[in-house]
């Protein structure tokens, strides 16, 4: 747009606010004119009102603030929960027969207290043959010689009875139960000491590598 | 500001925190009378410190800032969009904007002229979003047809936002903040960030491009 068509330069000082400013006739009018077009123009334009503010502040009010340090501070910052109590009530019994439920599903035989010994420990299986024997067990230093000590599963095929079972670093005696009467030493181990007792007890030891010697 | 100090008794009102002051109004009493005596104390918090209370947790307090722009950059928001309902909806979304990325503004003291960056863009964006809604040549008509019987707000406005329409969005900036919000100079260039012999460049420009939409009523 050339310069002809637009505004002089008195009326652009004039609406510029010069202190300066020269105005003809002319030239007043069409400023005064352009204030008057300018001012109705201004106060017809819309100002939304506090439903803006209320718009905006339920999107924020939600989220976090901008950034890691806002987004930190938000999910360290506290704030009211509302719980119901019989919620409460249903989550503790779901958590407490949940917890129950998960015990049942242990896979592994239940082990005699005695035999939980303090870490660390070492898991040693033990065996002995006997096709005829009904029942086989193992006791020994580590049962507190119980006569019930540790029962062992028979391979029905084999004719060999056999048990795992986690024994404490050490040196340990033994000896199997046959049919809850018969005490024998373990055929198998390296080592046999006299009880004093006119019986003989297996001995075996264990390191942190596993057993050293039987 | 408040004498007869010994029969006053001022406590703390369990009303809401003021909106401009931060603190819950106050209550003195003088000889049975209770005078709410927040209003002889009020003086606006400084963006800069509920910039850094939002920021430190309060989010609640953001409300401030949005009503404190909202009613300050509506009318450029409306004049820079053309349309009242796109405007509402771009200050909506720059406040949005503006919350989630408060904790990059780095200098809370000028959260306004931060913010109004932010709702200048999302204003352009709004109005390349609408198109073209009417062309000058058509509205100019119009106004000059009925010119014998006046012209009304309604005309008017639809006539210079189209004018408006036809600046380059650096010229309709410059143009809004210094006729439609009235500021000075000095003042938007601070909001700019341009220096005041190049807006006055704008604003003449823009001023050329309206003389002839204003002939029809001379």
């Amino acid at each position: 747009m050339s310069e002809r068509e637009g505004y002089s330069q008195e009326v652009q000082r004039f609406l510029d606010e010069e202190p300066d400013a020269q105005l003809t006739e002319r030239a007043r009018v069409d400023a005064e004119r352009f204030r008057e077009a300018l001012a109705r123009y201004a106060s017809s334009l819309p100002v939304p009102g506090r439903e803006l503010d209320a718009a905006v502040m339920s999107v924020v009010g939600a989220r976090p603030l901008g950034g890691v340090r806002g987004l930190v501070r938000w999910l360290f910052r506290p704030r009211p929960v509302l719980l119901r109590p019989v919620l409460i009530a249903a989550g503790l019994v779901a958590t407490t027969a949940l917890g129950w439920w998960l015990g049942q599903q242990g896979g592994s035989p239940p082990v005699p207290g005695a035999l939980i010994a303090e870490a660390p420990t070492v898991l040693v299986r033990f065996e002995l043959r006997a096709p005829e024997a009904v029942q086989v067990a193992l006791s020994g230093s580590f049962t507190g010689w119980d006569s019930e000590g540790v029962a062992l599963s028979k391979n029905a095929q084999t004719g060999v009875w056999s048990v795992t079972v986690p024994l404490p670093l050490g040196e340990h005696e033994y000896s199997f139960v046959i049919d809850g009467q018969r005490w024998i030493p373990d055929p198998k181990a390296h080592a046999q000491v006299d009880d004093g007792f006119g019986q003989t007890n297996s001995v075996i030891v264990v390191g942190p590598r596993g057993v050293v010697r039987s | 500001m408040m004498g007869r100090g010994s029969t006053r008794v001022a406590r703390r009102s369990s009303a809401s925190f003021d909106e401009d002051t931060l603190s819950r109004p106050q209550v003195t009493r003088y000889f049975c009378v209770r005078v709410r005596v927040s209003w002889c104390r009020r003086m606006s918090v400084p963006d800069e410190v509920v910039v850094q209370r939002i920021l430190a947790g309060e989010a609640e307090l953001f409300r401030i800032l949005v009503r404190r722009y909202r009613e300050e950059f509506a009318r450029y928001a409306a004049s820079l969009c053309g349309d009242a309902d796109v405007a509402a909806d771009a200050m909506q979304e720059a406040f949005i904007r503006a919350f989630d990325a408060l904790d990059s503004c780095r200098e809370p003291a000028r959260f306004k002229a931060w913010f109004f960056r932010i709702l200048t863009n999302q204003c352009h964006n709004a109005r390349r979003g609408l198109g073209v809604r009417g062309r000058l040549d058509d509205i100019v008509v119009t106004a000059a047809d009925r010119a014998d019987a006046g012209v009304s707000d309604e005309e008017l406005r639809e006539a210079i936002d189209a004018a408006l329409g036809q600046l380059t969005p650096e010229q309709r900036e410059a143009f809004v903040l210094k006729h439609v919000d009235g500021r000075s100079y000095a003042e938007i260039a601070d909001l700019l960030g341009v220096g005041e012999d190049a807006l006055k460049m704008r604003v003449h420009r823009a001023r050329d491009a309206l003389k002839k939409l204003l002939e029809p009523w001379s």
